[in-house]
């Protein structure tokens, strides 16, 4: 990518190679979601079971919005007032392609060891993307990114060598590292080392998902990155770090150790909090979807603390289509305006009608409200917690959630409404608007086609004692 | 070894050794300046000479000035009986830790009151920062004594450095690092470099000499008879510490451990001329950052101790 | 009862990791770091000799030439472009900062008695004490320093110490796991290289607790 000259030809080429790529994952992924097939075998260490391949295409899916939306966003941006340099726009899609590749590699990796490279090379892969402006401020958001990250990082490492070494005192003579394996061996892991290690790495990644008090580099390098850099590092990143998250506490649960899930359930809870807490005094509109996107993390740990990966899944596929589109959006209008804070931007309804409604309806299916898919998924969550008596967190996020969706729409609606801004120059307004159309209309079908598909899950479940995954049944699929 | 032998050598050697100590210090720095160097036993011969001289004493002086050089010298007399800095010094007993401290705490008070009393400026700020540094190093020759102490289980000094009990592989780092720290503390304490330069003439620059700067003819003999005191004791101290380490290696006859004694303390001697000759005078707001390794090695000592004592009681 | 060569090292280690909270200059906190990875690779040499994992003398290998040759002078090299060789003030002054860790030191020897007794190879206490008081310094020396550098510096013990209880508690992880582990380190050193040249250039100074324009 570096190679091509021509900072345009080179972005056409990543739109391409994107769709590309999303086509094909649908194609290989396919025969796992129809057929019944079980996993896509690469190598002992790295297949795919549907659970990974679901998270991969929602990947794929996510860079391709997000590459083809930035394609048009680096055009205005070249062309706009204070240009970035040609390299540095092909520095960003180089770097932004191998972050995908990492990503993917995230998902495919069943040894915990080749996790951990996987999500520490999207660390430092994506840091590049962060500090695309070159200015003062990126520097500093990208300096607390990377020291952040790679320390909480180290912890996971840790935390790995304490996994790694219950399985060599218990189970597996010479230890291992691969997740199938450890799970078989469950129950036969060292309990103290095992502890250990769900501690340290669930402290690691977390640091890397955003989780409350781990939070602070969230922020700024989601704000200060370019729109598309953002869709992908809120859309997918934070799923991977989670998906790594789970994958423990799967191990850690299949021997019986009930501390992971509690552990995660109540870190949700507070991170939600928090999270609309800090969501009620802000100033600038990226940096508000950056708290928006905590907040989904820590809806999205509820799932995993609740041992339900399909629920987790649901929650961060509506929440990377509606925070993709957020983000997007909100990239048109930082471009237009040309200023990042709030009180720059507003009366967008006069200027530019199509963002606003856009803007609206994208709001309205990231905090999750109906007729959204959001709103499906953090109500069957809601529902899922209080089937397993799990009441004190409901009531919690029920205000979390409450509180959110009020501070974000009193923001959003002040960039919406009141007095036209004169400086508004919209850049190909009507291309720029298709892929957060595009993602909205996706949202809008997820909440209303699949709400009928939902209604025997919400109604029709067993409720279980703590702890035991409820098994249920659709369509001849195991939803656990 | 007989017991009259041993009193008779222990008396030569506190006759002796001070004097020997640093004129083997100030020609070890002097040669390596490029200098010829007075002979070794040149203090010796100052020593005798300062005696026969008269004394000035300032008019603003009490009875503080006059009493506090013989003092010091009696005080570190008593030290130097009490303290095994030889390995061969017979035990006079009541050589507890805390007495040994607070020994060579008495003759610092004295002479800080000494030159707060001669009203000279330079007397005060010298025993003030006299005073600050001492504060500053207590702690950590302190600290690496006791770590010392629990070796043994017992705070006389004899036994704590008594040679028959072979030091064992969780012994060795303590006393190690109970020597670095002893010897970092003792550079402190005798106001030599990176802390004070012993043979500057600025008053300015000056710690310890400042407050014996009013001190003459008797009362200077006797105050650097009382400094040449504390070199031997805390070096020998430095030594024995040392010694004992090498305990973890062989096994040492009462002859071989003697003469290695004296021998470490010459080598201590010789490497505070080097580390004078190559190092620079530290700011004084940096001095306590030198300190701060004194008191690193003194708390690694006292975690050595902790912790091999903790191996050695459950049998890890 | 006997300290073995793996236990002298791996404490050595340590305690130099703790003595390189003290100083206050640059130079002496690279140096003293290269010390410390010195150590810990002719550990792992040890290591790969004793138990026959051939495999292993080609992660100390790299180990050597990534850490002990190549990011030393990669900082040195930024120490001499930048021009600067005092760490100022702290949030703790350094000779504290050195006493606090050797607290950790001993709190970290606590927590090692912990752990289980080990499998086949595995060396206790003393091993374990040393990686985590590594841990805990290098902790420590990213909480309390402002320079940029300092701040690289310890991440890198960090992962010493990481690395060194992979080595002596599990016996090592599969060599394939710990090059890519080896790697993944070298191009954040390198990143944040980078970076703190850009620093440099923007803000004049590589002070980054100055770095707080972005509050909220």
């Amino acid at each position: 990518m570096y190679a091509i000259k021509d900072a345009r030809l080179a972005g056409t080429f990543v739109v391409l190679g994107a769709w590309i790529q999303l086509l094909s994952l649908i194609c290989v992924t396919f025969p796992l979601f129809t057929f019944g097939a079980k996993t896509i075998f690469v190598c002992a260490d790295f297949f795919l079971t549907p659970f990974d391949a679901a998270f991969v295409v929602l990947t794929s899916a996510v860079a391709a919005c997000a590459f083809t939306h930035g394609h048009i966003f680096f055009e205005g941006e070249l062309v706009g007032s204070d240009p970035p340099t040609s390299a540095n726009v092909r520095v960003n899609y180089a770097c932004a392609m191998f972050f995908v590749l990492a990503m993917y590699g995230v998902y495919f990796c069943k040894n915990l060891g080749y996790l951990w490279v996987c999500v520490e090379s999207t660390t430092l892969l994506s840091a590049p993307l962060v500090y695309f402006s070159r200015t003062r401020h990126a520097l500093e958001a990208t300096w607390k990114y990377l020291i952040i990250c790679s320390v909480g990082i180290s912890f996971a490492l840790l935390g790995t060598l304490f996994i790694f070494a219950s399985a060599q005192h218990g189970a597996v003579s010479g230890g291992t590292l691969r997740v199938t394996e450890l799970i078989e061996a469950a129950s036969k892991l060292d309990p103290k080392l095992l502890r250990f290690g769900f501690i340290f790495c669930f402290l690691g990644y977390g640091t890397k998902c955003g989780m409350f008090p781990l939070h602070s580099w969230l922020p700024d390098a989601h704000s200060e990155a370019p729109a598309p850099s953002s869709a992908l590092l809120s859309g997918s990143l934070l799923n991977c770090a989670l998906f790594a998250i789970f994958q423990i506490g799967q191990i850690v649960s299949a021997s019986g150790n009930r501390l992971s899930s509690e552990f995660t359930l109540w870190s949700g809870t507070v991170t939600v909090i928090a999270a609309s807490l800090f969501l009620i005094r802000q100033h600038a509109l990226k940096r508000l979807f950056a708290y928006s996107s905590i907040e989904n993390v820590g809806v999205m740990l509820v799932a995993i603390g609740l041992n339900s990966g399909w629920l987790f899944f649901l929650q961060a596929l509506n929440h990377s289509i509606a925070k993709v589109s957020l983000f997007l959006l909100s990239g048109n209008i930082v471009q237009a305006t040309g200023s990042k804070s709030l009180s720059d931007q507003s009366g967008l309804m006069a200027s530019a009608p199509v963002w606003a409604v856009l803007l609206a309806l994208s709001v309205f299916a990231g905090t999750g409200a109906p007729p959204f898919g959001t709103f499906l998924s953090e109500w069957l969550i809601l529902m899922r917690a209080a089937d397993l008596h799990y009441y004190v967190n409901v009531v919690l996020l029920i205000i979390g959630v409450s509180l959110s969706f009020i501070a974000v729409c009193m923001h959003v609606g002040k960039v919406i409404f009141g007095t036209r801004n004169p400086h508004l120059q919209c850049f190909r307004p009507l291309a720029s608007s298709a892929i957060p159309a595009l993602l909205v209309v996706c949202s809008l079908f997820l909440g209303l086609a699949l709400g009928p598909l939902m209604w025997p899950l919400m109604w029709g479940s067993s409720s279980d004692p703590r702890g035991n995954n409820v098994t249920w049944r659709l369509d001849g699929e195991n939803w656990q | 070894m007989t017991l009259i032998l041993k009193y008779a050598l222990f008396i030569l050697c506190l006759a002796l050794l001070p004097f020997l100590t640093i004129g083997w210090l100030r020609k070890i720095k002097a040669l390596l300046q490029g200098r010829i160097g007075a002979p070794i036993v040149q203090p010796f011969f100052e020593f005798i000479k300062l005696l026969r001289k008269s004394q000035k004493v300032s008019e603003t002086t009490t009875w503080i000035f006059r009493t506090a050089a013989a003092l010091n010298a009696a005080t570190m007399l008593l030290a130097a009986f009490l303290v095994p800095w030889l390995s061969f010094k017979p035990n006079f007993g009541g050589d507890d830790l805390f007495f040994l401290l607070y020994l060579l705490a008495l003759p610092r008070f004295m002479t800080i009151l000494s030159g707060l009393d001669a009203g000279s400026p330079f007397g005060a700020f010298g025993s003030s920062r006299e005073a600050y540094l001492a504060m500053l190093v207590e702690p950590a020759m302190f600290i690496s004594l006791v770590a010392l102490s629990l070796l043994s289980r017992t705070t006389s000094l004899s036994a704590i450095f008594d040679l028959s009990h072979r030091c064992s592989l969780y012994e060795l780092p303590v006393w190690l690092a109970g020597a670095l720290a002893l010897f970092l503390a003792s550079i402190v304490d005798l106001s030599r470099m990176p802390i004070d330069d012993p043979s500057t003439h600025l008053e300015l620059t000056m710690v310890h000499e400042a407050m014996t700067i009013e001190n003459s003819g008797k009362n200077l003999a006797l105050v650097e008879w009382s400094y040449f005191l504390k070199i031997v004791v805390l070096y020998g101290l430095t030594a024995q510490c040392l010694l004992h380490s090498l305990t973890y290696a062989c096994h040492f006859s009462q002859l071989i451990a003697g003469v290695l004694s004296i021998a470490l303390l010459f080598a201590l001697a010789a490497v505070t001329a080097i580390v004078e000759s190559v190092s620079v005078k530290l700011r004084w707001r940096a001095a306590p950052d030198f300190i701060a390794y004194a008191l690193t090695a003194s708390l690694f000592a006292m975690a050595g101790a902790l912790i091999g004592g903790i191996y050695v009681t459950h049998n890890l | 009862m006997s300290l073995t060569i793996y236990e002298v090292v791996s404490l050595l280690s340590a305690v130099i990791a703790v003595l390189m909270l003290g100083s206050k200059s640059l130079p002496l906190q690279v140096s003293l770091f290269s010390v410390q990875i010195w150590l810990i690779t002719g550990e792992t040499v040890f290591f790969a000799y004793q138990y026959n994992h051939w495999e292993f003398y080609g992660v100390a290998l790299i180990l050597f030439l990534q850490r002990a040759v190549f990011v030393p002078l990669f900082l040195e090299r930024i120490l001499r472009e930048i021009h600067v060789s005092r760490d100022p003030g702290m949030i703790l002054p350094a000779p504290l900062t050195m006493h606090l860790s050797i607290l950790f030191f001993g709190l970290s020897f606590f927590v090692a008695q912990n752990f289980p007794a080990p499998g086949p190879g595995g060396i206790v206490v003393a091993t374990a004490t040393a990686s985590i008081s590594h841990l805990f310094s290098g902790i420590v020396m990213m909480l309390t320093r402002r320079l940029a550098l300092s701040q690289i510096i310890g991440f890198l013990t960090i992962e010493n110490g990481v690395y060194l209880f992979a080595l002596t508690q599990t016996n090592g992880l599969p060599v394939l796991i710990e090059m890519a582990v080896l790697f993944d380190i070298l191009g954040a050193v390198m990143i944040g290289g980078v970076l703190v040249f850009g620093i440099k250039r923007s803000f004049e100074h590589i002070d980054v607790s100055q770095l707080k324009d972005l509050k909220h």
